[in-house]
C-alpha cells in the first residue's frame, strides 16, 4: 500500500498537520547539491556493514562533514571520515542555535542529513529542529519515514533501501 | 545579594533542666512548644527561605536555567487543552497567545505536578491511616544512627519533624504549593517558558518532600529497615513463586494492603500456606515490611505475569498499574481487589461489608471485583478468596500449549504492524514467523531480560487478534522457572555515620561519585543494561544506590557463579557499595544523603537554607542519577527535584519524550563563570556538571556521560585524576580515542591521570591549554539571577 510508506514508521510520532516531503535518492541529492554547508549525522544503527560502507560512500561522494552519535564514532573514524562525536541531543541543541558556528567553526549548517539514529529519539530531535531551527532544513535517509523531518525517505524494505543508498553514493 | 542562613556564633547557653520552671517562664518560639518536663529543642538558626512559596527560589532556578538552558523537543505540535483549540504551535502562537516553548514547559510543569500529586496522594493516604491507627504523637524514630531524620523537610520547611503530626503539616504545605503550581497550568496564566520551568523545579522539590514524608511515615510506623546496610535478602523472580500454593499478587506502590495480607497470615498462622508477591514498588515495600513477601520483578513483568494466571487474587493500590487489569484478570478468573480512591475500576464499594460476605460475593461472581478501602479487611478477604479459588483455578494457571502457539503463529499475515507499533521496534513479527515453523527462539529473545516489556501494543494492532503476550508468556514459561534471584530489601535512609565516613572522599573526589539508578522499566533493550551499568560503576569504586524498578532490574543479573550484584557487593554507603534504598518514595533519601553531606561534612545549616545547600551539592557532591527506563510523570517529578538540588540525571532515549532537557553549552564560556566565595572573585569555571538532565541514545553513551557528570569544581588534584581516569577509560573503550573535551576538565597538570599523561598532554598542547586558578569555594550565589 503506497500510503503505508508515508505513515511514520512508528505511527504515533505524528505531531501535527505538517508532514515531511517524501523524497527519492534523486531529490535527496538535489537537496545536498543545493546546500552550502551540509552536515551528515550518523547514528549507532548504521555502524556495521553494509550500512557503514553505504554511509561512508555517501559522505565521501558529497564531501560531507560528519557527526557521529552515541558510540558510532570509531567505525566511521576507521573508515577515514574524520567525524566529530556528539550525543544526538547535544548536536541538535547546537544546530538549533543560529549563532553556532558549525562543526568546523565556519558557520551554522544549512542542511542536516540524518541516518541511523534510534527512531524515536531522532524523531524528537527532528521535532526540535522543525520548531526552533528555521535556518536549516532536515533530511532523513533512514529506512523509516520520519514525519518530523523536512524531507524523508519513505518506509522501505532493506533491499530497496540499500538501492537508494547505493544510488546516493554512486560516483560518476 | 547573597542570602544564606546565619551560622550560630556561639554555643547556646546551657541552663539547668529546672531553670525555666523556677523562673515560672513559658516559652514559645514559633511552633516550638514546651514539652512535658522541659524544652523540646534548642532554637535553630533559620535560613532565608523557610516554607518557600512558588517564587521564593526563583532566583536560584534562573541561575540553573541560565547555565542549563531548556532544550525543547515537542512531542506534539498542537495544544488541545482548551476549546479555543486545537492550536497548531509550529512557528505560530496559539489562540491564548502561548508559543511552542512555553507550551512545552507548561506540559513539563503539568507532568511534574501529576507526579508530585501521585506521591503526595500516596503519602496522604498512608499518613491518614497511620495517624488513625497510632495517633498524631507517634514519634519519628529512625534509630540511633540517624539524627538528621528528614533532611529535605528540615531544609524546606525549616523544622525538624518530631512525629506523625509534623509530617501531616509538611504534607499540607506541599498540597498548598501544588494547588498554586497546578493553577499556573490553566489557560491564560504563565506565559514564560523559564517561569514555567522554575515552577516545575518547585514542583520537583515539593515531590521530594512528599516522598520523604511517605517513606519516613512507613518506615517508622511499619518498622521497615532503618538505614540498614545488612537488610535481608529477599527472593525475587517468577521462579521463586510456588504456584502450587494460593498466590496473592500486589501491584502498585502503596504498602498498606500488602502489609495487611502479611499480618493476617501471621495472625492466623497461615504464613506457610500462601505465597504473597508483588510487582513494581508495592513489591519492594511489602518485602521491606516482611521479608517473606516475594518480588516478581519490575513493571515490565506486569502483563506477562497476569496472563500466566499464577495469581489467584490481584490486589491493586495506586500508580503504574495497567488500567485494564480487571479485564485481564477476568480472563483467568483471578479475583481483583481495588484498595484506594485512585483506582476504583468501577467496582462496588464493599468497604463497610462483612469480610465473609465480600468473599462469598466474589466467589459466586455476584460482583466483578471489590473496592475495599480498609486495608485490614483487604488482608482477610484476599487470603480467604485465594485459598478457596486456587484449587478451582488449576487449569487456568496454564497457558496455551506450545503447539497451540505454533498454530496461532500460522495465522500471521506478516503485515509487520506489531513491530512498527512496538515502542522499541523489537522484531515481534520475525518471532511469530519463526514460531510458525516451531522455532521459538525469537520469542525467547524477546522474553529474556524483559527485552519486550509487555506493553501489549502489538496485540492491539494485530489484524488477526493474536494473543501475542500470551504466546510470549508461554514460550517464556520454562525460562521463567529458572528466574530465581535475590534482592536486598530496601534499607531506607543513609546513616549519618556513613556520611561522616564518606563525606570527605566524596567531596574531594577520592570516591569518584554516587550513581543513583532509579526509575521505571521503559528500557530500550531490556533490564540487563541497568545491571551492566551498575556493575561498571561498582567495579570502578563508585557508590551505587538504587530504587524502584531500577533496583529490581539490577537484581536480575547473575554472575558466572549464579550470584546477583546484591550478593557480591556490600549494602553500605561506601565505595563499591550497592544499596537498595527502597521504592519510588525512598528516592527522597538519595537527595537526602546529598543534603546530609552539606550538613554533616561541611556544617552548612539546613533550616530554611535551600539555596546554599543546593549550591553546595551542585558544586561539590559528585552525584548523578540514571533513570534508564523513566516513563512516568512521577519519574519526571523525581528527576526535576534532583535537578533543583543540583544533582544531574541521565535518562534513556525514551526520556527525550518528556519534551525538555536541561543542557549546558561548553562553547559558551561565560555560562560557566563562578564566584569564589572565599575571595569574592568571579572567575572562569568549568562545565562541571555539564548537563542537568540529558537523554542518551544508548547504554554506551549513558555510561560515558554519567562518569563525566560526576566531575565537580572542588575535586582535589588526586580526586580529579581518579574521575578523569574513569572518564577517559570509558570514552576510549567506546570511541577508541581520548575524549576531545578533556582539556576542559584539566585545571592544572596535577589533574592529569598518570596512565594517560602523555596522551592528555598532547591534546592540551594541540588546543593551546593553559592552567587555571582553582576556586576554593565555587558558587553560583551572588551571580546572575539574584
Amino acid at each position: 500500500m503506497a500510503n503505508e510508506r508515508v505513515i511514520p514508521w512508528q505511527p504515533t510520532v505524528i505531531a501535527g498537520p505538517k508532514q515531511a516531503l517524501l523524497v527519492t535518492p534523486e531529490t535527496a541529492e538535489l537537496m545536498i547539491k543545493k546546500a552550502k554547508r551540509p552536515l551528515f549525522i550518523l547514528g549507532p544503527l548504521v555502524k556495521e556493514d553494509p550500512l557503514l560502507t553505504y554511509a561512508t560512500k555517501i559522505a565521501e561522494k558529497w564531501n560531507l562533514q560528519v557527526v557521529t552519535t552515541a558510540d558510532a564514532y570509531k567505525p566511521f573514524n576507521d573508515k577515514g571520515l574524520n567525524p566529530t562525536a556528539y550525543g544526538v541531543v547535544e548536536i541538535v541543541n547546537l544546530l538549533k542555535d543560529p549563532e553556532w558556528q558549525g562543526v568546523d567553526g565556519e558557520g551554522q549548517h544549512d542542511l542536516v542529513i540524518f541516518m541511523g539514529c534510534i527512531y524515536y529519539i531522532a524523531s524528537q530531535g527532528l521535532s526540535s529542529l522543525k520548531h526552533y531551527a528555521p535556518h536549516l532544513k532536515t533530511l532523513t535517509i533512514c529506512k523509516f519515514f520520519h514525519s518530523n523531518a523536512d524531507a524523508s525517505f519513505p518506509n522501505l524494505k532493506d533491499e530497496e533501501w540499500f538501492k537508494y543508498l547505493e544510488k546516493m553514493g554512486e560516483v560518476g | 545579594m547573597i542570602v544564606v542562613a546565619p551560622k550560630p556564633k556561639s554555643e547556646p547557653k546551657k541552663f539547668k533542666a529546672d531553670f525555666w520552671k523556677t523562673k515560672d517562664f513559658k516559652v514559645s518560639i514559633g511552633e516550638i512548644v514546651e514539652k512535658e518536663g522541659g524544652i523540646s529543642e534548642e532554637k535553630t538558626p533559620m535560613g532565608p527561605t523557610p516554607k518557600p512559596n512558588v517564587t521564593d527560589l526563583r532566583s536560584w532556578d534562573m541561575k540553573l536555567l541560565g547555565r542549563y538552558e531548556p532544550f525543547y523537543a515537542p512531542f506534539c505540535d498542537m495544544c488541545c487543552l482548551c476549546t479555543f483549540g486545537k492550536c497548531d504551535l509550529l512557528n505560530k502562537k496559539g489562540a491564548c497567545g502561548i508559543d511552542s516553548e512555553a507550551q512545552q514547559a507548561r506540559i513539563v510543569l503539568l507532568a511534574c505536578n501529576i507526579g508530585t500529586a501521585a506521591h503526595a496522594g500516596h503519602g496522604r493516604h498512608l499518613l491518614h491511616h497511620l495517624i488513625e491507627e497510632l495517633g498524631e504523637d507517634y514519634p519519628l524514630d529512625l534509630g540511633l544512627n540517624i539524627d538528621i531524620e528528614a533532611p529535605i523537610t528540615r531544609t524546606i520547611i525549616g523544622k525538624k519533624p518530631q512525629n506523625l503530626a509534623d509530617l501531616d503539616k509538611t504534607l499540607s504545605y506541599v498540597e498548598e504549593q501544588l494547588s498554586h503550581l497546578l493553577s499556573a497550568c490553566h489557560t491564560g496564566q504563565e506565559g514564560s517558558s523559564l517561569d514555567f520551568e522554575s515552577k516545575a523545579l518547585h514542583s520537583g522539590v515539593m515531590d521530594d518532600l512528599a516522598r520523604e514524608v511517605g517513606d519516613i511515615a512507613q518506615i517508622v510506623a511499619l518498622n521497615m529497615p532503618k538505614g540498614d546496610g545488612d537488610a535481608p535478602l529477599v527472593e525475587m523472580g517468577v521462579g521463586t513463586i510456588d504456584n502450587t500454593k494460593p498466590v496473592v499478587l500486589c501491584i502498585g506502590h502503596n504498602v498498606l494492603p500488602g502489609s495487611s495480607v502479611m499480618d493476617y497470615l501471621d495472625e492466623t498462622g497461615q504464613e506457610e500456606d500462601l505465597e504473597v508477591c508483588g510487582i513494581c514498588c508495592a513489591a519492594i515495600d511489602i518485602s521491606r515490611y516482611n521479608d517473606r513477601a516475594k518480588v516478581v520483578g519490575p513493571l515490565s513483568r506486569q502483563l506477562k505475569f497476569i496472563r500466566s494466571g499464577v495469581a489467584d487474587v490481584i490486589i491493586v493500590d495506586e500508580q503504574c498499574i495497567r488500567t485494564d487489569v480487571l479485564e485481564e484478570a477476568q480472563k483467568k478468573n483471578t479475583a481483583v481487589i481495588a484498595t484506594t480512591d485512585k483506582m476504583c475500576l468501577g467496582l462496588p464499594d464493599m468497604t463497610d461489608k462483612d469480610p465473609d460476605l465480600i468473599v462469598s460475593k466474589l466467589l459466586n461472581k455476584e460482583i466483578e471485583g471489590a473496592l475495599i478501602l480498609d486495608p485490614e479487611k483487604v488482608g482477610e478477604v484476599s487470603v480467604k478468596v485465594a485459598k478457596i479459588i486456587a484449587p478451582e483455578r488449576e487449569k487456568l494457571k496454564l497457558l496455551p500449549e506450545l503447539d497451540e502457539v505454533q498454530k496461532m503463529a500460522a495465522e500471521c499475515t506478516e503485515c509487520g504492524w506489531c513491530t512498527r507499533v512496538c515502542p522499541n521496534s523489537k522484531p515481534m513479527m520475525e518471532a511469530v514467523i519463526a514460531a510458525k515453523e516451531g522455532d521459538f527462539s525469537g520469542f525467547e529473545e524477546l522474553y529474556l531480560n524483559d527485552v519486550c516489556y509487555s506493553c501489549g501494543r502489538c496485540e492491539q494492532e494485530c489484524e488477526r487478534e493474536l494473543p501475542l503476550m500470551s504466546m510470549l508468556a508461554k514460550v517464556g514459561e520454562k525460562l521463567a522457572k529458572t528466574e530465581k534471584f535475590n534482592i536486598r530489601a530496601g534499607r531506607g535512609p543513609v546513616q549519618d555515620v556513613e556520611i561522616r565516613r564518606v563525606g570527605a572522599p566524596l567531596v574531594l573526589g577520592d570516591i569518584p561519585g554516587v550513581i543513583a539508578i532509579v526509575g521505571c522499566s521503559n528500557y530500550p533493550n531490556g533490564g540487563k543494561e541497568v545491571a551492566e551499568m551498575a556493575k561498571e560503576f561498582l567495579e570502578r569504586n563508585y557508590i551505587v544506590v538504587a530504587t524502584g524498578c531500577g533496583a529490581m532490574s539490577i537484581g536480575e543479573y547473575l554472575d558466572e557463579e549464579g550470584k546477583t550484584l546484591y550478593e557480591q557487593y556490600t549494602g553500605d554507603f561506601d565505595a563499591r557499595g550497592l544499596l537498595n534504598i527502597g521504592s519510588c518514595v525512598s528516592n527522597a533519601h538519595i537527595s537526602g544523603a546529598c543534603i546530609k553531606i552539606a550538613n554533616i561534612f561541611a556544617k552548612k545549616p539546613l533550616e530554611g537554607n535551600f539555596e546554599e545547600i543546593a549550591d553546595y551539592i551542585l558544586n561539590r557532591v559528585g552525584a548523578c542519577g540514571i533513570a534508564w527506563g523513566a516513563y512516568s510523570q512521577k519519574a519526571a517529578a523525581i528527576a526535576t527535584g534532583f535537578n533543583r538540588w543540583g544533582v544531574p540525571a541521565v535518562v534513556g532515549p525514551h526520556g527525550s519524550k518528556y519534551r525538555r532537557l536541561l543542557l549546558g553549552r561548553t562553547d559558551k564560556k561565560e555560562n560557566w563563570k563562578i564566584k569564589d566565595l572565599r575571595t569574592g572573585k568571579v572567575m572562569d569555571g568549568e562545565p562541571a556538571p555539564e548537563h542537568l538532565i540529558y537523554a542518551a541514545e544508548n547504554m554506551e553513551e549513558a555510561i560515558v556521560m554519567t562518569a563525566k557528570l560526576c566531575i565537580r569544581p572542588t575535586d582535589t588534584g588526586k580526586g580529579r585524576q581518579i574521575k578523569l581516569n574513569h572518564y577517559i577509560d570509558l570514552y576510549k573503550r567506546y570511541h577508541g580515542r581520548l575524549p576531545p573535551d578533556i582539556h576542559l576538565f584539566v585545571r592544572n597538570e596535577k589533574d592529569i591521570p598518570i596512565t594517560y599523561k602523555k596522551d592528555v598532554k598532547e591534546i592540551l598542547e594541540e588546543v593551546g591549554w593553559e592552567p587555571r586558578e582553582i576556586p576554593q569555594e565555587p558558587s553560583l550565589m551572588g551571580m546572575g539571577g539574584d
